[in-house]
């Protein structure tokens, strides 16, 4: 073998084996990302729109949202999903703002951020009135603050 | 009894242990003690010089394995499961308490015994040529601990182990480009749930010991190829390159009976080659200071061994493992605390999620990796290397007090709150 056949059969055989590593290295990335997620679906049904008060927020535990009504705007939703790191933001009647237990973010009733160290304000989420009559949520589709569904 | 006899040496192959034969052989016949070397300089044994932190975070890790192995038996990494198996753990499991204690103060043991380490090593100046990769290893060593431990508070599935993986998930989707997908890995979907309770089962019991038993015999291995245990500071030779000496009186360095290279000794050569040895080599006159490693090493490592077990289960007979309540996504704990070695990080990501929990804790650890090789002063004298002590001390000092801060200094909601000040949580 000369020099010239080592070095082109050398560089092919490089070529291929780091190929067949990197095609390996996806095929294991992907692997570890499930096909299927078995988690509760991003739209859903909240219930009649008589169900909800108006003035305060409403805190829907499982869907980890607030619902607002309001006696001339109407329907909005908010996310309770902190924009920081993820936790829960309990609503205070007291002042009327959300507040994260985690590190301190202060939301107001916007949903924009006060003080703390989240970065972003909270999400608003698509509320409509399906066919049955009862409000239905989308957390896929965010929508501005000022969002309103009137009933 | 001929038969016996047999038997046993047929195990034992040795010479019996009162002749120097017999000592040598016992360690480098035997699989499990020949990573010893068959004498150890006696300075590097001095309690004062290591603290022996090195073998008790080792042994505190043996420990972590054997509990953790026996805890398998009874824990399922579901979520409708978790926890009711962690309560069967804490109320039916015969010593199930005192085995879940003694895995969650090891943990927090070795967490403490591997930073400690650490600072020793720095202190002493150990890390220095050759030992500079073994230093390396022993930064991955240090992270994966730490992962250990983060994966392992996943586990219990309660409203701790919830938000603190909900939290450093989410820290974790602040990564550059990679984050969310990252996180998405990380948990199997998008909230924490049991995909993301069995992923975390499977790094905790499998991957991550996996690396850490690896990197860990690397660890061991480069320890004493490098040069065995580092001798302490204050027998470090002289920087003078002579010694005055009254001519006619003999040098008081001079040992009473150095001998050159006996007659006596045998040596197994694998092969004759040329050049210098990378590590640092025993002269005649320091072998004389070398004493067998049975008994001198093996009966420290022993009381060390002891010492760590017996240690820790004390405090797991007088100490339960915390649990709190079953994990509940729709509440918040208000503060929601992580344990007591994440609170730094905990504060640092309270001011900003990019720059304290990603860019400060990647930076410390490029910081870290670098010591090493930046810090190219070859003396281990501490008067010689001030300035290297200084920013060490800095760095150490402001891991602590971050700690301090997050653990003692903040309340609900994260706000600053003097730990003698009682404040009742303003859920409403």
């Amino acid at each position: 073998m000369n020099r010239r056949n080592f070095l082109s059969w050398g560089s092919a055989g490089v070529v291929t084996l780091g190929t067949g590593v990197a095609v390996s290295l996806g095929a294991v990335v992907r692997f570890l990302m499930p096909s299927v997620f078995y988690e509760p679906p991003q739209t859903f049904k909240i219930g009649t729109p008589g169900d909800f008060a108006f003035g305060m927020p409403t805190f829907l535990v499982d869907e980890k949202i607030f619902v607002f009504r309001d006696r001339e705007k109407g329907f909005s939703v908010a996310s309770a999903v902190c924009t920081h790191l993820g936790c829960t933001v309990a609503h205070f009647q007291s002042d009327n703002r959300f507040h994260c237990p985690c590190h301190g973010s202060v939301f107001a009733p916007d949903g924009s951020v006060i003080h703390g160290p989240a970065p972003k304000p909270l999400q608003w989420f698509e509320v409509t009135l399906a066919r049955d009559g009862q409000l239905r949520v989308d957390k896929d589709k965010v929508v501005p603050a000022g969002y309103r569904l009137m009933v | 009894m001929n038969l016996i006899r047999d038997i046993y040496q047929s195990i034992v192959r040795r010479d019996p242990l009162s002749t120097d034969k017999g000592k040598s052989e016992l360690v480098f016949l035997n699989v499990w003690l020949h990573i010893h070397p068959a004498k150890v300089k006696k300075e590097s044994l001095k309690f004062k010089h290591t603290f022996y932190l090195g073998f008790i975070t080792f042994f505190l890790f043996v420990i972590l394995v054997t509990t953790g192995i026996a805890l398998m038996f009874y824990y399922r990494p579901y979520p409708p499961h978790a926890y009711q198996d962690m309560k069967d753990l804490q109320f039916v499991v015969f010593m199930g308490p005192f085995l879940r204690g003694m895995h969650r103060w090891a943990a927090h043991g070795m967490v403490v015994c591997v930073f400690l380490h650490m600072c020793r090593v720095f202190y002493t100046g150990s890390y220095k040529k050759p030992r500079q990769f073994n230093w390396v290893v022993g930064v991955f060593l240090l992270l994966l601990t730490l992962g250990l431990s983060f994966t392992g508070y996943l586990l219990p599935w309660d409203q701790l182990a919830f938000w603190a993986i909900t939290v450093g998930t989410n820290i974790g989707s602040y990564a550059p480009l990679v984050g969310g997908k990252l996180r998405e890995i990380l948990l199997g979907g998008h909230t924490v749930g049991e995909a993301a309770l069995l992923r975390f089962y499977v790094l905790h019991v499998a991957i991550l010991p996996s690396f850490m038993i690896l990197l860990t015999v690397v660890h061991f291995w480069r320890v004493r190829k490098d040069g065995g245990l580092s001798r302490p500071v204050w027998k470090l030779k002289p920087n003078k390159p002579e010694q005055l000496v009254t001519i006619g009186a003999p040098p008081q360095t001079a040992p009473l009976n150095a001998v050159a290279a006996s007659t006596d000794k045998t040596y197994g050569l694998m092969e004759v080659v040329t050049g210098k040895p990378i590590f640092e080599t025993i002269t005649p006159d320091e072998e004389e200071d070398a004493v067998f490693s049975y008994p001198y090493a093996f009966f420290r490592e022993a009381i060390a061994l002891m010492v760590t077990v017996t240690g820790i289960m004390a405090i797991s007979l007088f100490f339960r493992a915390p649990l709190e309540e079953l994990a509940n996504p729709a509440k918040t704990p208000n503060p929601a605390k992580a344990p007591w070695y994440f609170l730094g990080l905990q504060e640092l990501v309270s001011h900003s999620a990019l720059l304290g929990g990603v860019v400060a804790p990647t930076l410390m650890v490029l910081a870290l990796l670098a010591i090493p090789y930046f810090d190219r002063n070859p003396s281990r004298r501490p008067s010689d290397r001030k300035w290297a002590i200084w920013l060490f001390t800095i760095f150490v000092v402001a891991n602590l007090v971050l700690i301090v801060i997050g653990t003692f200094f903040r309340g609900p909601g994260w706000a600053l709150v003097p730990p003698w000040v009682h404040v009742v949580a303003g859920a409403e």
